[in-house]
């Protein structure tokens, strides 16, 4: 749920407008809007190269993994995952809130990822490489931004 | 409830995709129309009353509706159809903020018509008093925001009819 649609049902549940204040914090979100879709864009032109280099970092740290084992399915499924991530921070960039992580990226996946018996401990080891691959794109404002979504995912895949 | 951002994304993520360009550019748009409907939103909360007052001056007052046999008469009709008008705004106005009409579909129109058609409320002067609404409204906005609430105000219109 993005800040807009948030304090439209805290008005709608009093019967009431939307308050100054709440219009105001509207305002800079609306003012911030640019940013944020420029860090999305940073990330989707990006992507396939965050998610090389999030790989690479991950298999040397995490060198006995399903998706290091030679199996070129796991493998696959591995980067298809991480892409699908570095999606999702998008998505959550851009409306500025935790939402698109949650519901398409956290609930379910420990016990997805333990039924395909995937160690949970790699596969946050997996975002920490994601994080850092994607973090060394931006600038020191921006990591702030971004990180922030990438620590929310690493605590909620964390065993 | 959507807005103009979570349609987007919630279709890009059905779909798989990243946010396209043509996506980007919506929402560059939107972002950029803020400060006007933050300020459309404003100048609405402060007139609320007002507009209402107005609109049924314009459209409903001076009617057969208002007379004995009439919809609105008797004061406890009238009064319902007041309210009516208000809620209209403020959904309308919601809308307008989330640049998204699902808030009128999910808490105005969903079984509207079926209720006013059970009231005996005629939908043909209800579409009337929101059109006069939506005049009312973009009289006292400026032509940019006006066009922009009427879309909303069309919507109700059109899932009356």
């Amino acid at each position: 749920m993005s800040i807009i649609t948030q304090s439209i049902a805290n008005a709608d549940r009093e019967a009431r407008y939307l308050s100054h204040g709440e219009l105001n914090a509207l305002r800079s979100f609306f003012e911030e809007g640019n940013q944020r879709l420029r860090i999305a864009s940073i990330l989707t032109a990006n992507a396939d190269r965050i998610v090389d280099k999030g790989s690479d970092i991950f298999w040397q740290r995490c060198p006995v993994t399903p998706s290091n084992s030679g199996n070129s399915t796991f493998r696959a499924s591995c980067v298809r995952d991480q892409g699908w991530y570095i999606r999702l921070i998008t998505y959550a960039v851009v409306v500025g809130d935790i939402d698109p992580l949650q519901d398409s990226g956290i609930k379910g996946a420990k016990a997805m990822y333990t039924a395909l018996e995937i160690p949970l401990r790699n596969v946050v080891e997996c975002m920490r490489c994601l994080k850092e691959a994607a973090l060394d794109l931006l600038t020191q404002e921006d990591k702030a931004e971004v990180g922030a979504y990438f620590d929310y995912l690493i605590q909620g895949m964390t065993p | 409830m959507q807005d103009a951002i979570t349609t987007l994304i919630n279709s890009s993520d059905t779909q798989g995709k990243y946010l396209d360009d043509g996506s980007l550019e919506r929402l560059q748009n939107y972002f950029r129309s803020g400060e006007l409907r933050a300020k459309a939103a404003m100048t609405i909360s402060a007139n609320a009353a007002t507009i209402v007052t107005r609109t049924t001056a314009k459209s409903l007052l001076y009617t057969d509706i208002t007379a004995p046999g009439g919809n609105m008469y008797t004061c406890r009709r009238y009064a319902a159809c007041v309210r009516d008008m208000d809620y209209f705004l403020r959904y309308a106005t919601y809308a307008m903020l989330a640049g998204d009409p699902s808030i009128l579909d999910e808490r105005v129109l969903n079984g509207l018509r079926e209720t006013y058609n059970s009231l005996g409320v005629p939908v043909g002067a209800t579409v009337r008093a929101v059109q006069a609404m939506k005049e009312v409204t973009t009289e006292m906005l400026g032509a940019e925001a006006g066009k922009e609430m009427g879309l909303y105000f069309d919507h109700i219109c059109t899932g009356l009819s």
